[in-house]
């Protein structure tokens, strides 16, 4: 993907993130490891040291390309009005619904409720005849599949215990 | 000889017999290989019951064909939609989604089975053929050896990042220290584990693997209407994608022989696995390839590499578990426990006193791979229309069926908010120019590489000089040496040659 916005200068501000969550990481590790034995310590100072020094000599090229004027400390590539027009703010939102509620609500509930809502927002609100169809067949299709046919340890809600309980008793 | 050739032969027409158990097992494998969580190993724990409840051979053809079915099953979404249903699939979307992308989805997958098929067939009768010898590389590989190995697998970061070096090291390097997180295997010590509890046996590798490919993707995919780049031809559905592929694959033969063989010795050492071996694969193949500079860009072998490989170690770890009783992994470890059931013991008896169950596990395989290539090749033309499903159904398909597969290994709601923040980790990287795959490598082989190298250091009491200490080490660390200078030496003299004609 390419990392330079549309005036041509590099958004170094989004392409820094990663090297300084990773100093911050390293930083925290170390923290965590200083008084434990040698045995906990010897691989983690070695790898972090590599990976501090390569973050060191990623942050001075970024200076030079600033000093330059070949890079921006702008986040264009990362964050743009592009993401709510596609609508990845929402799916971003919904995803985290869907990982705090399906514990409550149990796999196909939820799993439904999250197709549906997704899709409309990417779909800008058109076909939601066809996206609840969709979302129903496919929540209940991984239903039947994954939680009645193979009993596997997906999160379960109402909906599961109630077919449960509805397919025990015939 | 003869009468082992005989044997051989009735066990073969034996397995046949067993199609109605391969054929829907091998739809299963698909299955459960294709979504993140739902290994082999998984579903043959879920469906132990059943398994137990079989006969003898019933048994062992399904776990046997499920272990190979899943193993290549892994290998669809990586191709189709970038995600790898294990991480024994990691290195397959290197080459395999780009060429999805470039609307050749249907002939990446004829490629991907015909080398998974081929190399697990082909090492399938290479293991039956040198069993004796394959068993006795697991006493020869410790921890330093098994260090230099782990090297051939990291030092692919190197190569994915040959065009942004230093952003691919901080990627690779910060994988490693991610894969560093939890407890430290001597003392026990916790580190880095945020104070979460669910972080002290290491950071899993599943939601690792759903974040940093299936969640980032999902998000990235949106921009666009289809996955398939609008540049890419359209194109009417047609077998001659699937021919072509075949074509491709077959073409290049030796390559799918070697890189197989890298799966099958991998697969022999016990610990080791298909992730380690698909990485070598790969980084070899790049290493020895007159076209290092297409890997990454769709390359045919890109593909073949790790496909190849990861279906040889399918047939290196039954080695172990038949001929010395150790299971070389996950899934032969339940086979194990399952075979004890049915009174069947493993180990340097088996083939005297139960020659046609040792046999029969080979021969299932072999079966398998045989059958796989006529039932999955067909389907290569329907199941590459998933890249012209449009984006706005397939993303949140994608978060929800892999962010749940990340919940089911462990059974931690933890696991699927740390999939969420590998998502979003994988996003940022993706949208930055840093590769998820060198992050993922890190999280995979560090972990390993740490283990090992603990292992070499207590053992030596802290001399560090024991790395150099093995003669097959020492072999190893040439090899290793020779495999990362050549292709540089390669290449200069590429250049070289360019400019002659050039004056």
């Amino acid at each position: 993907m390419s990392t330079k916005p549309r005036d041509g200068r590099r958004a170094l501000g989004a392409e820094l993130i990663i090297p300084v969550l990773a100093v911050v990481f390293t930083l925290y590790f170390f923290s965590s490891i200083w008084h434990s034995p040698w045995t906990a310590k010897v691989s983690a100072f070695m790898v972090g040291g590599i990976l501090l020094l390569v973050c060191a000599i990623f942050f001075i090229r970024c200076a030079l390309w600033i000093r330059e004027g070949s890079g921006t400390l702008g986040f264009g590539t990362l964050f743009s009005r592009d993401d709510i027009a596609t609508g990845r703010i929402g799916l971003f939102a919904t995803t985290v619904g869907y990982c705090v509620l399906i514990g409550y609500l149990g796999f196909t509930l939820t799993t439904f409720l999250f197709l549906a809502l997704s899709m409309i927002i990417l779909a800008k609100g058109r076909n939601i005849g066809f996206i609840t169809l969709i979302s129903a067949v496919m929540a209940l299709g991984g239903w039947a599949v994954f939680i009645w046919a193979f009993d596997t340890r997906f999160p379960r809600g109402w909906f599961e215990t109630t077919m449960k309980a509805v397919l025990s008793n015939g | 000889m003869g009468d082992t050739a005989y044997l051989l032969f009735d066990v073969f027409l034996d397995t046949i017999s067993f199609w109605w158990v391969i054929i829907p097992t091998i739809f299963l494998g698909l299955i459960v290989g294709g979504i993140p969580g739902f290994s082999a190993a998984n579903t043959i724990i879920i469906l132990m019951p059943l398994t137990l409840a079989m006969g003898l051979d019933t048994g062992l053809i399904f776990m046997v064909t499920l272990y190979c079915a899943a193993r290549m099953g892994a290998g669809i979404p990586a191709i189709l939609v970038n995600i790898p249903g294990t991480a024994g699939a990691a290195a397959t979307p290197l080459d395999g989604y780009p060429m999805a992308r470039q609307g050749k989805g249907q002939q990446a997958l004829a490629i991907s089975f015909v080398s998974s098929c081929i190399g697990g067939l082909l090492t399938t009768i290479m293991a039956l053929a040198l069993m004796p010898v394959l068993a006795r590389v697991g006493f020869y590989m410790h921890s330093v050896e098994m260090i230099v190995v782990m090297l051939f697998g990291i030092s692919l970061i190197a190569s994915i990042a040959a065009q942004d070096m230093v952003k691919g090291l901080i990627a690779g390097f910060l994988g490693l220290m991610i894969g560093s997180i939890g407890t430290d295997v001597v003392y026990a010590t916790p580190r880095a584990t945020f104070g979460f509890l669910e972080l002290y046996d290491g950071v899993p590798l599943i939601p690792a693997l759903v974040g940093l490919f299936a969640v980032s993707e999902a998000f990235v995919i949106i921009e666009k209407t289809v996955i398939v780049n609008e540049s890419a031809e359209p194109k009417k559905p047609s077998w001659h994608d699937t021919f072509e592929g075949v074509n491709i694959a077959l073409s290049r033969w030796w390559h799918i022989v070697w890189t197989s063989i890298i799966g099958l010795v991998i697969g022999v050492i016990p610990g080791a696995g298909a992730s380690i071996a698909s990485f070598v694969a790969y980084q070899q193949s790049r290493a020895f390839s007159d076209t290092p500079e297409k890997y990454g860009t769709g390359h045919p072998e890109g593909l073949i590499a790790p496909e190849s490989a990861n279906n040889g170690v399918t047939s290196g770890t039954l080695v172990p578990l038949l001929v010395l009783g150790i299971p070389g992994g996950a899934t032969a470890a339940i086979m194990l426990v399952v075979m004890q059931y049915h009174g069947v013991s493993f180990g340097p008896s088996l083939f005297e006193h139960s020659p046609r169950v040792g046999y029969g596990m080979f021969m299932a395989m072999a079966v398998s791979y045989l059958l796989m290539i006529f039932t999955i090749l067909p389907l290569s033309r329907y199941m590459s229309h998933v890249t012209t499903v449009p984006t706005i159904y397939l993303a949140p398909m994608i978060i929800a069926f892999t962010l749940v597969g990340a919940f089911v290994p462990r059974e931690y709601m933890f696991d699927m908010y740390l999939a969420l923040a590998f998502g979003v980790l994988g996003y940022i990287a993706r949208r930055t120019g840093y590769h998820v795959a060198a992050i993922l490598i890190g999280v995979i082989l560090g972990p390993l590489l740490e283990t090992y190298f603990l292992r070499s250091l207590k053992k030596s009491d802290g001399d560090i000089m024991v790395l150099f200490s093995s003669t097959l080490g020492n072999i190893l660390w040439v090899a290793l040496i020779v495999s990362l200078v050549l292709p540089i030496w390669f290449d200069m003299r590429r250049k070289r040659r360019r400019e002659v004609p050039a004056e």
